[in-house]
């Protein structure tokens, strides 16, 4: 399938006064058109930086996009493009739903003008024509009432409908990419389900691809196509959504994955990630989750480990894939899951 | 199952009451808790999940009803020193660990507030026991007790908080949320330490949340909310097999789990309130289905449900 967005060795840091933060560290990842793809990762690792980056939201006096990095869309390099040239793309061809809907709605303004607004900066329409598509894009995402509505401020809304109504700006210039930046998790599970099935049903109407990042795992597992894990400022694990939620590879994906509970969970104990998240102000020498990791071996400190392909879509960062790694026992929830993904796929004893 | 802790009857807090504006965060709700056990109560932001653990902990006096503790009635006791004791043996843990300490505090002085106020330390040095083997009893070490709340992790903080509500020895701890602001990986270290201190301590918990599928795991029964009032109350197990008021089954179907197929098959119901099309004499209260599983439903609604358990269990 083809990309529409390709990050490539994207490095960012930040300057701050104890020294310089390296929150990406070598991001590599690209995007194809028509999916959704899934960022996790725990708060820190740099899922909201890579996709502000996406939108060269960043801001310039503090942070900055090492040379070599390149994010490519529609044959430019957005990194290198100037703020007014980066205006034309962005909320055009690229647009981002925020977390807090409370928060990125502007509380003085009715929200039809703040649908149009977009249309009437990108596409040229009239007022008339930009008001008249407001309408249509309310009612597409559900909102009752539009003809009224259109005409009342964000406060008049509850959280969901506001996030509909943020949906519908960002929809507003058909973007071929919508990053969506934790879009659910300030909302009730309800409403949140109730979002989730509007953007699947949007997405093949429209048909744009689709960033998410979340640290929800029953989301991913709800929206996904493919999930890229994040650690330390690095995508340590990607594939499909069924290979990182039935066949993870990388500890740290154990880690996630078997730290909730299951449907049928009899489990007396949580799995537990020991310790804390990496201080990338000093990342550490070898592989980043090392300390963290009870299946860390010798060279796991010294080394950071490549990309191991563990299929056409699977890549992990691990050295227990290198061919001289010894075999480990995933924890239990993890080998549960492998059980029913062998069980699926036959892959056991194929003959390649 | 054993004795009961806990008592709660007819409970109801009204906010701005008898006034046009007039909300029933809570209205009319009754349950026990017995000694030992987990009671999760669930439901969507503003049903009154936390008004309720809230007001029994007294942080808000009720409008109407009775919380008894042992058989006697806390609330209304004029007598100090009851109170006293009373405050001492219920505990709170806050959702937010970073607004719920104070900043200008210590460690060690924000976990023995209560030590000093119930007088639970004779001499300083075994004030300052009590407070390393409680850092210890929540995995966090004696050096952090010098330290101030900004220098730690939110995992880390919602340990102090936990370190605090065990200080003063209490039977009975209201958690609002405990887990919700942290993140994935370090919610199962904070959700295991609740239960492993359960177990040494045999405490009693009511464990207030939204995200299901922890209280699920966490919890011996669930309480389900909806609009102020209690709509199902039963096993964990039982509310997951055999959910019965609408509502709940709606809450279930909406929940995500980490599990693609079981996403890929998922079938949303919606709950419409309308639904019920409850009559003007028709009671409206919590009955007992089956032994144990209490649901808010009208004598019509009552008998289908009874007779559909019934054909149920004859499978």
């Amino acid at each position: 399938m083809e990309s529409i967005l390709q990050v490539k060795n994207l490095n960012i840091s930040f300057n701050t006064y104890a020294g310089e933060v390296k929150a990406i560290r070598g991001v590599n990842f690209d995007l194809k058109k028509g999916e959704t793809l899934a960022i996790v990762g725990e708060s820190g690792s740099g899922k909201s930086v890579t996709t502000k980056s996406i939108m060269q939201l960043l801001p310039k006096s503090n942070s900055e996009i090492k040379q070599g990095s390149e994010i490519l869309f529609d044959g430019k390099n957005l990194v290198e493009l100037s703020d007014k040239e980066m205006e034309k793309v962005r909320g055009k061809d690229i647009s981002m739903i925020f977390q807090d809907p409370m928060t990125s709605l502007n509380p003085t303004m009715k929200i039809g003008k703040q649908i149009a607004e977009p249309l009437i900066k990108h596409q040229s329409f009239s007022r008339k024509q930009a008001m008249d598509r407001a309408l249509e894009l309310l009612k597409l995402v559900g909102l009752p009432q539009p003809e009224t509505r259109i005409h009342q401020y964000p406060h008049q809304f509850s959280g969901g409908q506001r996030q509909r109504i943020v949906i519908a700006v960002a929809l507003a210039c058909n973007p071929k990419v919508l990053i969506a930046d934790e879009p659910t998790t300030a909302l009730d599970v309800t409403i949140q389900a109730q979002i989730l099935d509007l953007m699947k049903n949007l997405q093949k109407k429209i048909d744009t691809s689709i960033i998410f990042i979340t640290h929800d795992l029953g989301v991913v597992a709800n929206v996904a196509d493919r999930v890229a894990v994040m650690y330390g400022g690095k995508i340590v694990e990607v594939g499909t959504v069924d290979e990182i939620f039935y066949n993870p590879q990388h500890p740290y994906t154990w880690g996630l994955i078997s730290s909730m509970p299951s449907i049928d969970a009899d489990d007396d104990e949580l799995f537990v990630i020991p310790g804390s998240p990496p201080d990338l102000l000093n990342p550490p020498k070898g592989d980043a989750f090392a300390l963290r990791n009870r299946y860390a071996m010798t060279i796991d400190l010294e080394e950071e480990p490549p990309m191991f392909k563990v299929s056409d879509t699977h890549y992990a960062a691990t050295w227990l894939l290198h061919p001289d790694a010894p075999e480990v026992e995933p924890p239990l929830a993890v080998q549960k899951r492998q059980h029913k993904f062998r069980g699926n796929n036959h892959t056991e004893g194929d003959v390649f | 199952m054993s004795e009961k802790l806990l008592e709660i009857k007819n409970l109801k807090l009204y906010f701005n009451k008898g006034k046009k504006n007039e909300v029933r965060a809570v209205n009319d709700i009754s349950f026990d808790i017995y000694k030992g056990e987990t009671l999760g109560l669930v439901g969507e932001s503003g049903c009154g999940k936390s008004t309720t653990g809230r007001t029994i902990i007294r942080l808000y006096n009720a409008t109407d009803g009775e919380v008894l503790y042992k058989g006697e009635n806390v609330h209304d006791t004029k007598n100090k020193s009851k109170t006293l004791e009373f405050n001492r043996t219920m505990q709170m843990i806050f959702q937010d660990p970073y607004a719920s300490l104070n900043p200008r505090m210590k460690v060690n002085d924000i976990i023995a507030e209560g030590i000093d106020l119930h007088g639970l330390a004779k001499t300083k040095e075994e004030r300052s026991k009590m407070v390393f083997d409680l850092l210890e009893t929540v995995g966090l070490n004696r050096d952090h007790a010098g330290r101030y709340p900004h220098e730690f992790s939110g995992g880390q903080r919602q340990r102090i908080g936990i370190a605090r509500a065990l200080a003063v020895d209490p039977e009975f701890i209201i958690a609002d949320e405990p887990i919700s602001a942290l993140d994935v990986s370090i919610q199962a270290q904070v959700v295991n330490l609740l239960k492993k201190l359960q177990r040494e301590k045999g405490l009693t918990f009511l464990f207030i949340a939204h995200d299901l599928s922890m209280v699920k795991y966490i919890s011996d029964r669930i309480g389900v909310m909806y609009y102020g009032r209690l709509v199902e109350l039963t096993t964990s197990d039982e509310l997951y097999r055999n959910p019965l008021h609408p509502y709940t089954k709606s809450l279930l179907s909406s929940i995500p789990f980490p599990d693609p197929e079981h996403e890929r098959s998922r079938v949303r119901v919606a709950y419409d309130p309308d639904d019920h099309s409850y009559g003007e004499n028709d009671e409206v209260k919590m009955r007992e289905i089956t032994p144990g599983h209490f649901v808010l439903c009208s004598e019509k609604e009552f008998n289908e449900m009874v007779n559909s358990s019934k054909a149920t269990n004859q499978f």
